[in-house]
């Protein structure tokens, strides 16, 4: 699985891209409570996340399965 | 699922974009319309003087964004050909960071097309601008895209 995060997030996150030591993660929620939990400053900003897998946008129970690529994304501020 | 026109154009570019030759590459002889959107670097974002902006992509996504709500674009209107192109990384004042421009026999479709264009790209893409100042650099406020609440749960197996 590879976890990708962007923007502030990746800021927060401290990298970009993560191949994800969290393989044990059953959903999509589990997966980012487990970062927040790493780390803190990551939780504060749960309420303005969206997340994604496999490049589509994803409710927070979406189940994940091996060879995911999930990624995190704030706010979009294309334009 | 429904293919897009092969003449359509999505991009991402690092490089200046240049609108004429996109202009061109949308307009065909049984068009009478031709509407574009270009959207430049403001010099100013809540009253702080802006000395530049550098945007950033889920690029594999974005372009699988736009390409979806060019589709959605010709379901929605009778348009031609639709051009739409976002420049990334560091954008100067002025600069054009995004450039939409839609083809239509009538005036009507395309307006309308062009601003469902950039309101749903403003809202769906993933692409994210840092704006820099002179005491500093933000990511700006942005839009959280819509997501799905709950995935469909799975049908027990009967």
């Amino acid at each position: 699985m590879t976890v990708l995060f962007f923007g502030r997030l990746k800021d927060l996150a401290g990298h970009a891209e993560d191949s994800a030591e969290f393989s044990n993660a059953a959903t999509i929620e589990q997966l980012f409570a487990l970062y927040a939990a790493r780390y803190p400053e990551l939780a504060k900003y749960r309420s303005s996340v969206v997340a994604s897998r496999n490049q589509e946008f994803a409710a927070w129970d979406t189940p994940l399965r091996s060879g995911d690529e999930v990624a995190f994304l704030p706010p979009v501020s294309g334009g | 699922m429904a293919t897009l026109p092969h003449d359509d154009i999505y991009q991402l570019v690092r490089e200046p974009i240049d609108m004429a030759a996109l202009a061109r590459l949308v307009r065909a002889p049984e068009d009478g319309a031709i509407v574009t959107f270009d959207g430049f670097v403001r010099n100013q974002s809540h009253n702080r003087a802006t000395l530049y902006l550098d945007y950033e992509a889920y690029e594999s996504m974005a372009l699988a964004k736009m390409r979806e709500i060019g589709l959605q674009m010709h379901e929605k209107y009778r348009i031609h050909r639709v051009a739409m192109v976002h420049r990334l990384g560091r954008l100067e004042i002025g600069e054009t960071s995004v450039y939409i421009a839609v083809s239509a026999p009538h005036r009507a479709a395309a307006f309308d097309a062009c601003r469902f264009a950039i309101d749903t790209l403003k809202r769906t893409v993933p692409i994210w601008k840092k704006e820099y100042f002179e005491d500093g650099a933000v990511w700006a406020d942005g839009e959280l895209p819509p997501v799905p609440t709950a995935t469909p749960r799975a049908k027990p197996a009967s």
